[in-house]
């Protein structure tokens, strides 16, 4: 494989070289228009000169900073919720019985594997049976459920190369249960903690279609972008994907370093 | 503090903590996980009358996909669309992977970040800017018009079938390259030493060797495709119009406009039938392998 295969090369290099046009195509696009609004002059088109009139009018756009905000409160308040739930789940699966664990862990996991529709209108109408009305509550619960599993596979995952022997080491020189926890255990699972949390806060961010059903009219904002694209569409929209891109992008690299980082050690 | 905690107190006390454990970590996914999906199974076999759902067992729901309106045939060309991004996803992924797996081992992870980073770009954004491309005074057709390369604007790129594929392919495409180069990443160098040292051609060791070993991932990531663009509902609303009604949409539309839980959730069971036997019949062909 790794020999020298120029046609074969070539042939992989311009899939893979389409593949990037088609996938940055759409981001591209919406940073572009964000800067250079297209302007329609007796039917034919063209570009306004460069100018940043969507960022400053995004600042003005109540409508859209408040579902920002809820946002911002939904994935904080939802991979905190998970991050606790996670590490109880991880430690679970390594003590008990192997039986139950498997048992805890294919819950855990079924959200993220079924398609969201299902996550999402299975948890409608439970909560619709115990009347709990549509809102802020019902959103993060249904974030919770998502992203769980993914925090649960990184701690988990680190918590199995730890092995048992530190533990016993610290339990031997005298440490309580929870000094161990607390000095011992935490540390070594910080960078797997750190990413997972990063992880299921730009997936709850994003959250789109598990959303759509347990949403009420406090909403986050990609509901909130869908339903403004249905009537129109505001030059802001871009500017705010393009914020929001370029910030996700940074985490998306800094998760990846620390990964890599954490495979050295 | 031993000498109030007698064997019998602190065997108690540990019963107790190992009870809880186990109902906090078994009771909560039941509780959230479990309890959910089993209710709306549930109340896919209950009555819809006169907007009231009343808690009569009734087969009808199930009936109605096979007998009523287009359910049936909008299932199948949901079938058949998700099946075709899947395809073309998993030969474009596979290629992809494999590009991304001959480069030095220090490119690689910036190739495999840069397929991975529009993951991250907000999935409702994409879908609309993918649509504001396609559009029929789009940035496609204006594109293709200005450079001469057609005299009128395609109609038909946006809210059709076509556009649906394009969206969704371009939307999932990351979830096929990563199981597939992570199922290739897996493999030990030496085997591929081991090849060219028996004089195998780059091509004989990619059909029968690499290929042969990546197929987990390539079937993960078949799978996640499939499970994604047939329950996409969003994606065919807003590229597809009226003429992209897949079988996702119907399903939503029951919770909303037409409310009509009972027929939703049945529907929705055949939804997720049809993704459970996906998952199945991928770890059946990996199964077959293995014996052989």
């Amino acid at each position: 494989m790794k020999q020298k295969a120029p046609c074969l090369d070539a042939l992989l290099g311009l899939v893979a070289g389409l593949g990037l046009i088609a996938l940055y195509a759409p981001l591209l696009a919406t940073g572009a228009l964000s800067f250079f609004q297209i302007v329609r002059v007796r039917g034919t088109l063209g570009f306004a000169p460069f100018s940043l009139d969507p960022y400053v009018a995004l600042l003005a756009n109540g409508e859209i900073l408040a579902a920002l905000s809820t946002s911002l409160v939904v994935a904080t308040v939802s991979s905190l919720l998970a991050l606790v739930l996670a590490l109880m789940f991880a430690f679970y699966f390594v003590s008990a019985r192997r039986g139950l664990g498997i048992a805890m862990q294919i819950m855990v996991f079924l959200p993220f594997l079924l398609p969201p529709i299902i996550t999402g209108l299975s948890l409608l109408i439970a909560f619709r049976e115990i009347d709990l009305g549509r809102g802020l509550v019902t959103i993060i619960i249904a974030h919770v459920v998502f992203i769980v599993p993914v925090v649960y596979r990184t701690v988990l995952v680190r918590l199995q190369l730890l092995g048992s022997s530190l533990t016993e080491a610290s339990l031997d020189l005298g440490a309580s249960r929870v000094q161990t926890l607390r000095y011992v255990i935490l540390p070594q699972l910080r960078p797997a903690l750190i990413s997972g949390v990063l992880l299921a806060f730009a997936i709850s961010f994003d959250e789109t279609l598990i959303t759509l059903f347990v949403a009420g009219s406090q909403t986050t904002l990609p509901i909130r972008l869908w339903a403004m694209m249905r009537v129109g569409f505001v030059p802001e929209i871009n500017a705010l994907a393009t914020l929001i891109f370029l910030c996700t992008a940074a985490i998306t690299f800094a998760i990846g370093l620390m990964q890599r980082a954490g495979e050295r050690v | 503090m031993g000498v109030m905690n007698t064997p019998l107190r602190r065997d108690r006390q540990d019963l107790l903590r190992a009870g809880l454990g186990h109902a906090l970590n078994l009771g909560l996914p039941l509780l959230f996980v479990v309890i959910p999906i089993l209710s709306f199974v549930v109340v896919s076999f209950w009555t819809l009358q006169d907007g009231q759902i009343l808690l009569i067992p009734t087969l009808a729901n199930y009936r109605a996909f096979f007998t009523e309106g287009s359910y049936l045939s909008v299932y199948l060309q949901t079938v058949g669309l998700s099946l075709q991004v899947t395809l073309v996803n998993v030969a474009l992924s596979t290629a992809i992977a494999l590009f991304i797996f001959r480069r030095t081992p220090r490119m690689r992870f910036l190739i495999l970040m840069s397929f991975m980073l529009p993951l991250f770009m907000s999935y409702i954004i994409k879908v609309y800017s993918i649509r504001s491309i396609l559009g029929q005074r789009g940035l496609l057709n204006e594109a293709m018009l200005g450079l001469g390369l057609i005299d009128q604007p395609i109609e038909a790129l946006l809210f059709s079938r076509t556009a649906i594929f394009i969206a969704l392919a371009v939307l999932y495409l990351p979830y096929a390259i990563l199981p597939i180069y992570l199922a290739l990443d897996r493999i030990p160098a030496n085997y591929l030493a081991a090849c060219a040292d028996l004089g195998a051609t780059p091509l004989q060791a990619l059909r029968d060797v690499v290929l042969p070993l990546a197929r987990p991932g390539i079937a993960a990531g078949a799978v996640f495709t499939f499970i994604l663009t047939f329950g996409d509902f969003v994606t065919p609303q807003m590229v597809g119009g009226t003429q992209g009604f897949t079988f996702g949409r119907i399903v939503f539309s029951q919770f909303g406009l037409a409310l009509n839980w009972p027929l939703g959730s049945a529907l929705a069971v055949i939804l997720l039938a049809t993704t459970l036997l996906a998952v199945a019949l991928a770890g059946l062909s990996l199964r077959r392998e293995h014996v052989r």
